[in-house]
């Protein structure tokens, strides 16, 4: 839970504190002004990232040397204290925890767990599989580490992998030589491939029933489904690593040809369906904007269901092009679940809804609260 | 002054050392007796033009063969393969071991450029019917390029009918279990024995 942030220096942010009740705060503004940036910084204390994806030198305010996110909190959040700081200069990015920096970025990840409901969360389900990927990773390895440190080591050997297969296609090497350099890579592919894509199943076995509830309660009359597209159908771990093992090894030609890995979790989809067509081509708008809030609200019980509390709710002006039938459903809801400490952003006074007028509002101008 | 700078500029180049500090050791350099910074600058001179590579193993050498490689007491048959020289001072310190080495000079990195021919591989095949190697250890570091390069010579070797071992990981003797990271708790059980 936030008690007090302070932004120095993020986006259009130049010098913000601000204390924060127990309930949240309500953060009222013309588009433009700032809102989503708060939101934004709030967030880099979770991801360590923009959450927009941004790359870190674009979030700094123009002509600042860096910026810098600090904040004061309660438990659930495993500490006292959290910041970030990122220089310009050096690119260095720096987080600390209760004070002490942090050896590895890695390790301050979750700091102040919340999950963001924004408008551009449509991108999750109209676009490509990517996001959902992305999605993925972001839910489980900021709850679970033994999946963070799958994804770290996977992700080092495809890099190591892919360079290899470009390497060999600049030196014209063929046959048995070029398969051995390639080869080397793919035993921790499969074994870190493997732990990612069981977790990846079991998320999905496990929310794929309440994600299809959540959307039917949203007031999707089709059926709204999901389901994991990859490789192997298996989610015991050592049949998964043998089957990826066999991919790699069956499709290494092809890909020795093309320079590239082409088998494996970094080319799965997590796939959304409308009474069994894709969602993201045939799915009108509203549709996918319910699909993207019932995604949100699957990821926020996942963060819930580690912490054992509601994470903070980031809520970006969430009901904007969404009509008021939907709109009642979906914080009815929200309700039902328990609402923790909610960061409401929204244009004007009116578009607060009834069941957030309890909290203070604070009016966002110019990058100035007042 | 081009020499304070000139000599600032090399020391900043070492590793762990940042331009503050190397500016330091120059002064100091200065200040100290300039006896003493000769006989530094000659022991620099004398390493540089006297320590080569073992024209067998790679290991660090100021005479064509290492001590290792020239002492009759150690077994030619079983070879000890490692990244760097240094490995060589660690494994040593242990006393275990009474084979003889393999240097690779580094690790297969394929982002930094560095493939299998730019290690010592072709040579360590070389020596298998050469020195009559019966056993072949893998002693690279744990780490995915480590593993990596174990893995590509263990391949290499395959036809060769030489027996390949890989050193086993797992706890470190006299750690405290509740300090020890996940992963090596992992491998440790995995690598677990009947007593």
């Amino acid at each position: 839970m936030l008690a007090s942030l302070t932004v120095r220096e993020f986006r259009n942010l130049a010098a913000l504190d601000l204390e924060v009740e127990a309930a949240g705060l309500a953060i009222v503004g013309d588009n433009g002004h700032g809102k989503t940036n708060l939101l934004e910084a709030i967030a880099y204390l979770r991801l360590l990232r923009s959450w927009r994806g941004a790359r870190d030198v674009d979030v700094v305010r123009f002509g600042a040397a860096g910026f810098h996110v600090r904040a004061t909190l309660h438990p659930p959040a495993r500490a006292h204290s959290a910041a970030i700081g990122f220089e310009r200069a050096s690119r260095r990015k720096r987080a600390l925890l209760d004070g002490v920096e942090q050896p590895r970025l890695s390790d301050a990840l979750g700091a102040l767990p919340s999950v963001c409901f924004s408008p551009a969360d449509v991108a999750l389900v109209a676009d490509g599989p990517g996001e959902r990927r992305r999605f993925l990773d972001v839910a489980l390895a900021l709850t679970s580490p033994s999946y963070l440190q799958a994804l770290q080591t996977y992700r080092a050997a495809l890099s190591r992998r892919n360079a290899t297969l470009r390497e060999v296609q600049r030196a014209g090497r063929a046959g048995a030589d070029a398969a051995a350099r390639v080869a080397v890579w793919e035993p921790a592919l499969a074994e870190h491939g493997a732990t990612i894509v069981g977790a990846r199943r079991d998320w999905v076995a496990a929310h794929a029933e309440p994600f299809a509830t959540l959307c039917a309660a949203i007031g999707e009359s089709a059926p709204v489904s999901m389901r994991y597209v990859g490789p192997a159908e298996d989610s015991d771990a050592s049949a998964l690593a043998d089957a990826l093992r066999a991919q790699l090894e069956a499709q290494r030609a092809q890909e020795l040809r093309r320079g590239i890995t082409l088998v494996g979790p970094h080319r799965d989809d997590l796939q959304l369906l409308l009474g069994g067509r894709e969602l993201r081509t045939f799915g009108s708008a509203g549709q996918q904007r319910s699909a993207a809030i019932a995604l949100r609200m699957r990821e926020s019980a996942t963060v819930r269901e580690q912490l054992g509390a509601a994470p903070l709710l980031l809520l970006d002006d969430p009901f904007a092009e969404l009509d008021v039938r939907r709109a009642q459903a979906i914080l009815d809801l929200l309700a039902a679940e328990g609402v923790g400490q909610v960061m409401l952003a929204v244009p004007r006074a009116e578009d607060i809804p009834p069941a957030f007028t309890r909290l203070s509002r604070r009016t966002m101008r110019e990058g100035r609260l007042s | 002054m081009s020499a304070i700078d000139d000599l600032t500029t090399e020391l900043a180049r070492l590793p762990g050392i940042g331009r503050k500090t190397a500016q330091r050791l120059t002064y100091h350099l200065l200040k100290q007796p300039a006896d003493q910074s000769r006989r530094l600058a000659q022991a620099l001179v004398t390493l540089v033009d006297t320590v080569r590579t073992c024209t067998r193993c790679f290991n660090l050498t100021e005479a064509p063969l290492c001590s290792i490689c020239s002492d009759g007491r150690r077994d030619g048959t079983l070879v000890c393969v490692v990244e760097d020289a240094a490995d060589i001072a660690a494994i040593e310190r242990a006393g275990e071991f009474r084979g003889r080495y393999h240097v690779l000079g580094g690790r297969l990195s394929p982002l930094d450029g560095v493939g299998p021919d730019d290690l010592t591989i072709g040579a360590l095949l070389a020596r298998i019917p050469e020195d009559e190697v019966t056993e072949v250890i893998l002693a690279t570091n744990p780490s995915l390029e480590g593993e990596a390069t174990a893995l590509y010579i263990q391949r290499q070797l395959a036809p060769l009918g030489v027996r390949v071992t890989r050193i086993a990981r797992g706890l470190p003797v006299g750690g405290d279990l509740e300090y020890a990271d996940g992963v090596t708790i992992a491998q440790a059980l995995q690598a677990r024995r009947d007593m």
